[in-house]
């Protein structure tokens, strides 16, 4: 026999109160898990975004155009490695409610752009030979069931082809993967060239321009050229960092991270007020049991760790158990949902859990511990 | 003695021991009253989204934008349609005679966000001056109106307190055009004030839009009757058009946030489940430690009906009152909370948290829920205590 | 003092504040306890018999005067030096047996050589041991809630003795048994003082459970009064 079976002994001597107890940890953590995995997604698009990439925009708002023009002026301002036009498409499959991310773009150089678009070599030769083909995100090609070498229209809710038809006529030539499990490939990609030439209005303008500079260092330098280039005519611009537009983009939405925030504390708060009460019930049910142990001459330091122990063990078996709990469930959308992008349980978050489940152990340990420490010998058994 | 009368005897014994175990009983109810705070919180933020765009739409007026394009901000409507359109049979005409309509434009600019300082789309619309009267409630509450040709906007009330930089008299830039706050007008809190409005023609020739437009506001002769305008939409093969009343559209338009209604009752509904596990060790533990007096009356005659009822009455009164605290906390909290987010025109929507008697209800339901299944085990186990135990030593 | 001294009490006195009121229960108690010793202390409730049972157990610490024990003078000692001289010394017997409940009787006998040095091995050996003595092998696996009082009673001195210490104290080992039971309980008492020489001290108010020690000490308002059995 060793501390440890004391211990153990002691936690599981009620059955049903540590099925209880466990159960509130397991869904505080089981929320936790999977609210921060999919925070964790949503900030993706800012934490993976490139340090050398940026993106101009028209001044007055990124819906409004750009002369597609600007390509080649920007291509030419020094410090620029690659540059590419982006045009939102407004595009969905069959189901109008359900929009894609679709943009038309200049293969060649999305391709040196975007390099979290993954293609093998053939499929990208393909593409860009073909005029009326389009590149989707597995995600996408498995929401829809696509395959390469289908043939597909979609249609779009902003644009219409120049004899009145909205729907366009498409090949699927390659599905690309992300470059990283956590890249979102929830988008599609088609040329700007049959774009531009099918559509009904707004031909040669734009959306907006993705550029990937030489070194991050001169993003700067890069980002004053291009704007003070475009200052005072028509159409001026606006140039970020990636990050910068990615981060602004979803806080459109709102404050969501605070949102979650609150949640996930309102779950561990009531999940603390119960725990924490049931350690200090159950301790307070054994003091005679722990007076008798000091009596025999367990020291007091070694009684208060075996009762730290067993709240550590009740707070990592309950939140060891959500937290897997969680896997599972960010597993399971990710994989029925490819809409949603990519949640993931990173090693960040089962830290982050680990260190969470350790700070309620000692938070709901503490008190009954104290309170074993204190304890005295005689008035414990008079209160008998 | 009546069965009643058992019930409140056992209901009394519980209340008086109580405050020894007034910690365990606390935090169930307090348990309840975040699950509570939670739920309210995100239904009362979904509930003033949708009320406030549901209060938007007008029964008599219809919008016109291009087929398939869902939202004012995709449409185009060409001057040939808005003609073709505004001669259709069903639309109003004004006293002089003249079709009833308002071609708009609706047009995405930057506005900084107070609350975070950051950068949002807010709607810029053009519309003819007669546009204005195509909103209920409709008023100028400070300046004046835009005049038609000069760079004058008028403000939504809900804009100034939201966002930046727009209050009466600043000059606005957009690009490279400048703008002046002229007014601030009010539709009674709808969604349009959330909104900038200037002149369509000023907005065409400073956006470049030709002659163009995006949607168009028509009054109707009957409200709700749509079937002239769809029939001379029908048989004009040049147009591709949807038309609404403008109460479908927004309606419409106020489901965006429905997958937040779903999120908060799933997340209210797992944090429930650990509530429960709160409450059915809180009620356990009371049984326990009144195992010697249920018993003993029983003894004396009490049936065990009392004893179950007994302990459930606990129960479901201490989850009743942690949820009415956390009902009263998200009535405090966040009833009234103004913020905006994305709507379905990718625009700012600017609304008000607002918790209804039916979300109250729906608050209270959820905690008497927890209540009476956090109450059932426990009571059940007070029911079936051997009467013995009354003879027992303490222990 | 000499080397058959186990116990040496010197003008112990014990103070309590209750209240405003100060209650004197030991003004200037002398006693010696002998190796080998089994003494029975009476009196009735109040008298200071637990007190005074606390004091030679160090759980309690008079207000003035010495204790000594086996030469050492242990009234000074801090809290943490108290327990390991318990440890070391003291086998403890209660009224109410004081098992772990969750705890089956071997692991329950084994509690104390947790805080020795023992192997896993030689552990075992010793709860064994200690289990055969007081006639309990055969229950080694069964938890508290399955025996009878007297059986619980058993484990405890079991525990009690499974360390070898030198005293044994007994606060109304036999409060909570019937006659026969407990006469079987103060019968395994006096073989372990008789065979196996451990001193006992224990507290009764059963006169016929005194009649198994070699000496009685009649406690009333903190003093003796029967001054012919103390040395």
């Amino acid at each position: 026999m060793t501390d440890f079976y004391i211990v153990w002994k002691n936690l599981t001597r009620k059955p049903l109160r540590l099925f209880l107890t466990l159960f509130a940890t397991f869904i505080a953590f089981t929320i936790y898990g999977t609210i921060t995995a999919f925070q964790v997604a949503w900030d993706s698009g800012v934490n993976l975004a490139a340090d050398d990439r940026l993106v101009t925009v028209n001044k007055i708002n990124f819906t409004q155009p750009l002369p597609v023009s600007y390509v080649n002026k920007v291509r030419a301002v020094k410090g620029v490695a690659a540059v590419t036009q982006m045009n939102w498409f407004g595009g969905y499959f069959q189901d109008p409610r359900k929009q894609l991310v679709m943009m038309a773009v200049d293969a060649p150089s999305f391709l040196e752009v975007y390099d979290q678009v993954v293609l093998t070599p053939k499929e990208q030769e393909a593409w860009i030979q073909d005029r009326q083909g389009l590149i989707a995100g597995e995600a996408v090609a498995r929401t829809y069931g696509w395959k390469v070498g289908d043939h597909i229209p979609v249609n779009s809710n902003i644009f219409s082809q120049k004899d009145g038809r909205t729907a366009w006529d498409f090949t699927i030539d390659g599905i690309f993967k992300g470059k990283t499990p956590q890249t979102d490939t929830n988008s599609v990609y088609f040329h700007y060239k049959y774009f531009n030439e099918t559509k009904s209005f707004g031909k040669d303008y734009i959306g907006f321009l993705g550029i990937r500079t030489t070194d991050p260092k001169l993003n700067e330098q890069v980002i004053k050229t291009v704007d003070d280039m475009f200052a005072n005519t028509p159409f001026e611009t606006q140039t970020v960092p990636e990050k910068v537009f990615n981060k602004g983009f979803i806080e459109q939405i709102g404050n969501i991270r605070l949102i979650l925030t609150s949640v996930v504390g309102a779950a561990f708060f009531i999940i603390l007020v119960i725990v924490g009460n049931s350690m200090v019930l159950a301790i307070r049910e054994r003091t005679g049991e722990i007076a008798v142990m000091k009596t025999l001459g367990f020291q007091s330091g070694r009684l208060f760790r075996m009762i730290l122990s067993e709240s550590m063990m009740l707070a990592l078996l309950g939140g060891g158990l959500g937290l897997s709990a969680a896997t599972g469930l960010t597993w399971l959308i990710t994989s029925k949902m490819p809409q949603m992008p990519p949640l993931l349980m990173t090693h960040s978050i089962v830290l982050q859990s680990l260190g969470f489940m350790l700070a309620m152990g000692l938070l709901t340990g503490i008190i009954p511990a104290v309170n074993a420490l204190r304890l005295n010998i005689i008035t414990a058994f008079s209160r008998q | 003695m009546k069965l009643l009368s058992q019930i409140w005897v056992v209901i009394v014994m519980n209340i008086r021991s109580l405050p020894q175990r007034l910690w365990m009983s606390l935090a169930a109810i307090l348990a309840v009253t975040v699950v509570v705070a939670v739920l309210l919180s995100f239904l009362s933020m979904a509930n003033g989204f949708a009320k406030t765009l549901e209060g938007t739409g007008s029964n008599d007026i219809a919008i016109v934008t291009r087929g398939g394009s869902q939202s004012e901000l995709n449409s185009v409507l060409s001057r040939h349609a808005v003609n073709a359109v505004s001669v259709a049979p069903g639309v109003a005409k004004t006293a002089d005679g003249q079709p009833y309509y308002s071609a708009e434009l609706y047009v995405v600019v930057n506005a900084i966000k107070k609350s975070s300082g950051t950068k949002v789309n807010i709607p810029l619309r053009g519309i003819d001056p007669i546009g204005f009267t195509l909103r209920d409630h409709v008023k100028i509450t400070a300046g004046r109106m835009f005049q038609p040709g000069k760079n004058e906007i008028i403000v939504g009330q809900k804009v100034l307190g939201q966002f930046s930089g727009f209050e009466l008299g600043k000059e606005v830039k957009f690009g490279k055009s400048r703008w002046t706050v002229v007014g601030i007008f009010s539709t009674g809190g709808t969604a349009f004030e959330s909104e900038l409005w200037a002149d369509a023609r000023t907005v065409q020739s400073q956006f470049r839009r030709g002659d163009s437009y995006q949607t168009m506001r028509i009054k109707l002769t009957t409200p709700g009757d749509l079937s002239g305008i769809e029939k001379a939409i029908k048989a004009d093969p040049t147009l591709n058009l949807d038309v609404k009343t403008e109460a479908q559209y927004f309606a419409e338009q106020g489901q965006a946030l429905k997958n937040i209604v779903r999120v908060g009752w799933a997340i209210s509904i797992v944090m429930s489940l650990g509530a429960l596990a709160g409450a059915l060790n809180t009620m356990f533990t009371s049984v326990a430690s009144r195992s010697k007096e249920i018993a003993t009356l029983r003894a004396i005659g009490f049936s065990n009906v009392s004893a179950f009822f007994g302990t459930l009455a606990e129960s479901v009164v201490l989850s009743v009152l942690g949820g009415l605290v956390g009902a009263l906390m998200s009535y405090l909290f966040m009833d009234g909370m103004t913020t905006s987010t994305l709507g379905a025109s990718f625009t700012q929507v600017i609304f008000t948290f607002e918790l209804s008697p039916a979300l109250f209800e729906k608050g209270i339901i959820l905690a008497l829920l927890i209540g009476v299944i956090g109450g059932f085990f426990p009571a059940w186990r007070a029911a079936r205590l051997p009467v013995v135990v009354a003879f027992r030593n303490a222990s | 003092m000499t080397d058959d001294h186990l116990f040496d009490l010197k003008g112990v006195s014990k103070r309590f504040i209750k209240g405003k009121e100060a209650i004197s229960i030991f003004d200037g108690l002398d006693m010696t306890i002998k190796k080998g010793d089994f003494l029975a202390i009476m009196g009735p409730s109040g008298s200071g018999k637990t007190t005074l049972l606390n004091m030679l157990g160090g759980v309690d610490q008079p207000t003035g005067g010495e204790v000594w024990f086996d030469g050492k003078r242990i009234d000074k000692l801090s809290e943490g030096q108290m327990a390991n001289w318990r440890a070391g010394n003291i086998g403890f017997i209660f009224q109410f047996y004081n098992l772990m409940p969750m705890l089956n009787a071997a692991r329950n006998v084994e509690l104390p050589l947790l805080l020795t040095n023992l192997s896993a091995a030689q552990r075992k050996k010793s709860v064994t041991a200690a289990l055969e003595l007081v006639g309990l092998a055969d229950r080694a696996s069964h938890l508290p809630k399955e025996m009878s009082g007297g059986q619980m009673q058993r484990v405890a001195i079991a525990r009690a003795i499974v360390s070898d210490p030198k005293l044994l104290l007994c606060d109304e080992p036999t409060g909570d048994l019937d006659r026969n039971t407990a006469d079987e309980i103060l019968e395994m008492l006096q073989l372990l003082n008789k065979e196996f020489g451990k001193t006992i001290v224990m507290v009764t108010h059963d006169p016929s459970a005194a009649k198994y020690a070699t000496h009685t000490l009649h406690l009333d308002k903190g003093q003796f009064v029967e001054k012919d059995l103390v040395a």
